[in-house]
């Protein structure tokens, strides 16, 4: 080899060297070059900037640094780092739409962002610091942010009772207590009720074969002229409680003529008083007379009716019992008056209240209910079916526990079944590898899991158990957001110690107070003590309130005080004793210490006061804006024409002080009214007397 | 030439790390309502979902609860009080009155009632029953729902007469 040669290999080997050093120079140059343009290092260089360009920059880097920002909350094992890049998440002047993101201020909220942090409420990967690992699912990240039209799920993992603030978390829960879910599937928060579906043990006492099938095939009877569902067969606008269950012809007839079998014990007929019979059977008029003491007994605060109004079929009535168009063509005669006269002797737990009828009440309703509220063409379509067979009663009994009828419905002999469907109660942390997708086309994501299973669980798997339920506009939301809120007790290890516990509310009282509210079942719409119903007056206070003669007469002959109300209280024929024994267990037991019965002596007033009370009542405070006295005035509060005989004057005088003190949620504003001011308001409120008897609530039907 | 080759490959190993790191995912529009707290229908044209945030909500929940009895022309239990009232009550989506008057006047008139700010007397003030913040969101939820649409002016307007200065 020449040395000229030599010269040339190290010549080429020397610049070999020298690229294979510039090279990796460059390599190792890439890894601070890298962590110089990371994303977040992006960001707060664009915020300085950012806040460099707006004229309060001094606030806006108040609390500038430029490493990562990170917040720590180990209660609920929550590390987030979201606030290096939204960094002006707490400055009020960057909350309008102007500000871009990410440095736009968050809207108004109960929780502060820097001292909660972003991903207990949107989840996310709080410890990411790149876009995408944050935000959205990734290979090794499977929870992305929640939607905002379901971030109220998050409120419910802390706050288990309903909050005013989170209306579509609160209707979610509320659409599946109502829909019984808990009936097939373990639920975060909810009990399995005493009583899920109605006993069917004797239901073939209760309601033909024929019927049994046409309500299993479609447990909602009304179409409009067009053959759509408008309104189901069960309550009124809701989804009814049973749904449609996915049963061929034969599973449908074996299930009609097993439960059409299912009378264990036989109902007594009721023997009506021979001189009423032969009064009441002939009259022609005795249809109408029970349609009349149908309304004017207020049965349509708890039951509805289908009502045509202007050509349009509507749902007139409250939806506490079943809705009662078409009772007729299903129930037998002695089942009804049975029932009526007794319904929790049918019914344990029968939510209606027992009436004290008449012989000649009874009849009349009877025959009203049976003759007036049927549909000929009801049952047309469905052939006759034949007794039960040995064999149908077995494939029946099988039947009904495959199909899962007893989750809800007892019938004596038959085993009840609890959790038939899949737990629920920790849905909202599952990951994807848990759930089962099949080979649907269904992304794969926990929200579209649930969206599907709760539209048409069909969709997700064909052979699903699970009925097709109708849900409104937005109760499809409100079910995957109180679903999503459901993340089991040990989701977070900290978190019971931040959990809101829900309420309880179970209260009954004893005695024989305690077997008259039972009997009237008061709770269902009246509040006491903080239980019971929201859908008449809470009766808490109610003897500071009223006075008790006022009560007497109103439980005897009960007639709205306020002129917008659709509920009225249901006349139900309470005896003198009984209305007396009521009125004086609340005013005795019904008391605040707020409203000092003794203090104020409607004697004490002079005419001089009740003079001026009326003048700032008409022309300073203007009250007949919101109350009517007589026939002038507003729907808002309620009816004063009567009120010197209904309330008290101590209460008058709390309530003109502070309403809300004595009912928090009441509408009346909290006026400043001076001491002098408040006297004589109820000075003249005390003169308003409707003397004589009150008019009977006869003149008005239940239904207008 | 393979150290051309090789220097190459390097130079585009190092480019392309760069712009890697550099690459920011594109964010799609999101639907408003979609990605609203919760909506409320144009009162104008019930088809139509106006986009409420999270304190719009709570004003629309103190509306619905104490306003809506006399400011809008049908209410939770069904007639109106509107008729029983003289003067006219503003409906709360009135836009074309109430755009003109700043939310500091609109505050002050709920909070202080309709004789503090010279009007009648049938407005009561709301300042002992309702907290500010309420107040505020209740101002916050008439301007979302407003038609014509609410656009805040730039210019400030007076707590008392509610007219730009």
């Amino acid at each position: 080899m020449s040395v000229e040669e030599q010269g040339r290999i190290s010549n080429r080997l020397r610049i070999f060297f020298a690229v294979c050093s510039v090279v990796f120079l460059g390599v190792l140059a890439i890894s601070p070059i890298r962590e110089q343009l990371r994303a977040w290092k992006d960001y707060k260089r664009a915020y300085v900037r950012f806040a460099e360009s707006r004229p309060e920059t001094r606030r806006l880097l108040a609390d500038f640094h430029p490493g990562l920002d990170q917040i720590w909350l180990p209660q609920l094992n929550v590390t987030d780092r979201c606030t290096t890049c939204h960094q002006g998440i707490d400055q009020p002047s960057l909350m309008d739409t102007s500000a871009p993101q990410p440095f736009r201020a968050h809207s108004i909220i109960p929780h502060r962002a820097t001292e909660w942090g972003c991903v207990v409420c949107h989840q996310g990967q709080g410890l990411a610091t790149e876009v995408k690992e944050a935000h959205q699912a990734t290979l090794s990240w499977e929870k992305p942010l929640v939607p905002v039209k379901y971030i109220q799920a998050s409120c419910g993992v802390c706050h288990r009772s309903n909050m005013a603030e989170t209306p579509k978390l609160n209707r979610g829960r509320d659409v599946m207590a109502d829909l019984y879910c808990v009936g097939c599937h373990k639920l975060q928060g909810t009990e399995r009720p005493v009583m899920l579906g109605p006993d069917l043990t004797n239901i073939g006492n209760k309601t033909s074969r024929e019927w049994i099938y046409k309500w299993l095939k479609d447990p909602r009877t009304i179409t409009d002229t067009n053959g759509n569902v408008t309104v189901d067969g069960y309550e009124n606008e809701e989804e009814p409680r049973m749904p449609r269950f996915r049963l061929n012809e034969n599973e449908l007839k074996i299930l009609s003529v097993f439960l059409g079998a299912r009378k264990s014990s036989p109902v007594e007929p009721y023997k009506f008083d021979a001189r009423i019979l032969t009064v009441w059977e002939k009259k022609p008029d005795t249809v109408d007379q029970g349609e009349i003491r149908f309304r004017q007994m207020f049965c349509s605060t708890c039951h509805s009716l289908a009502v045509v109004r202007g050509g349009e079929t509507q749902i007139i009535g409250g939806d506490i019992g079943p809705e009662l168009t078409k009772v007729g063509s299903k129930i037998t005669t002695d089942w009804l008056i049975s029932w009526l006269r007794n319904p929790q002797a049918d019914l344990p737990h029968a939510l209606m209240p027992r009436y004290g009828w008449s012989d000649e009440d009874l009849y009349k309703v009877t025959r009203y209910m049976l003759d007036r509220l049927t549909d000929p063409d009801l049952l047309k379509d469905v052939s006759k079916l034949a007794e039960a067979q040995t064999a149908e009663v077995q494939l029946g009994t099988r039947l009904f526990q495959e199909k899962g009828c007893s989750s809800c419905h007892v019938i004596s002999g038959i085993k009840s079944q609890k959790d038939f469907g899949p737990d629920l109660s920790a849905e909202g942390t599952k990951t994807v590898s848990q759930l089962d997708f099949g080979d649907s086309k269904i992304p794969r994501a926990l929200i579209s899991f649930i969206e599907a299973k709760t539209s048409n669980p069909v969709s997700v798997n064909s052979n699903a158990r699970m009925p097709q339920y109708h849900f409104k506009e937005g109760d499809v939301a409100a079910v995957i957001t109180a679903v999503l809120g459901m993340q089991g007790p040990q989701s977070v290890p900290g978190i019971g110690t931040l959990v809101v516990p829900a309420s309880n509310t179970e209260y009954r009282p004893a005695g024989e107070f305690g077997k008259v509210y039972q009997r009237y079942k008061c709770d269902i719409c009246h509040k006491f003590a903080g239980h019971g119903g929201t859908l008449a007056p809470d009766l808490s206070w109610e003897g500071s309130r009223a006075q008790r003669r006022w009560i007497v007469d109103f439980l005897k002959n009960p007639q709205t005080l306020r002129p917008t109300l659709i509920f009225r209280m249901p006349q139900f024929n309470v005896t003198e004793q009984e209305a007396n024994l009521l009125a004086d267990y609340l005013t005795m037991a019904f008391q605040t210490e707020l409203v000092d019965l003794s203090a104020a002596n409607p004697a004490q007033f002079t005419r001089e006061q009740a003079a001026t009370g009326k003048q700032i009542y008409e022309s300073k405070y203007q009250c007949q804006s919101c109350h009517t006295i007589g026939a002038t005035g507003g729907y808002v509060g309620p009816n004063l024409i009567n009120i010197g005989n209904w309330l008290n004057a101590a209460w008058i005088q709390g309530w003109l002080k502070n309403p809300q003190a004595l009912v928090p949620d009441t509408i009346e504003p909290r006026r400043a009214f001076s001491p002098d001011e408040i006297q004589a308001l109820t000075a003249y409120l005390l003169t308003l007397k409707q003397n004589g008897q009150a008019k009977p609530a006869a003149a008005s039907g239940g239904l207008q | 030439m393979r150290w051309h080759l090789i220097f190459l490959i390097g130079a585009i190993a190092f480019s392309s790390a760069i712009q890697g790191c550099r690459k920011k995912p594109a964010a799609a529009e999101a639907d408003p309502v979609e990605n609203a707290y919760s909506t409320e229908s144009d009162w104008n044209n019930p088809q139509q979902n106006i986009p409420l945030n999270y304190q719009q909500t709570q004003g629309q929940k103190v509306f619905y609860a104490n306003c809506v009895w006399c400011h809008a022309n049908s209410t939770p239990a069904g007639p109106s009080n509107i008729s029983n009232l003289k003067p006219t009550p503003a409906l709360a989506n009135d836009g074309a009155t109430l755009n003109s008057l700043s939310d500091e006047y609109l505050q002050n008139i709920i909070t202080l009632g309709g004789s503090a700010m010279s009007k009648s007397a049938m407005m009561p003030s709301w300042g002992m029953t309702l907290a500010q913040q309420d107040i505020r969101a209740v101002v916050s939820f008439m301007r979302a729902i407003a038609q014509p649409p609410y656009q805040p002016s730039a210019r400030s307007a007076s707590p008392y007469t509610g007219r730009e200065r």
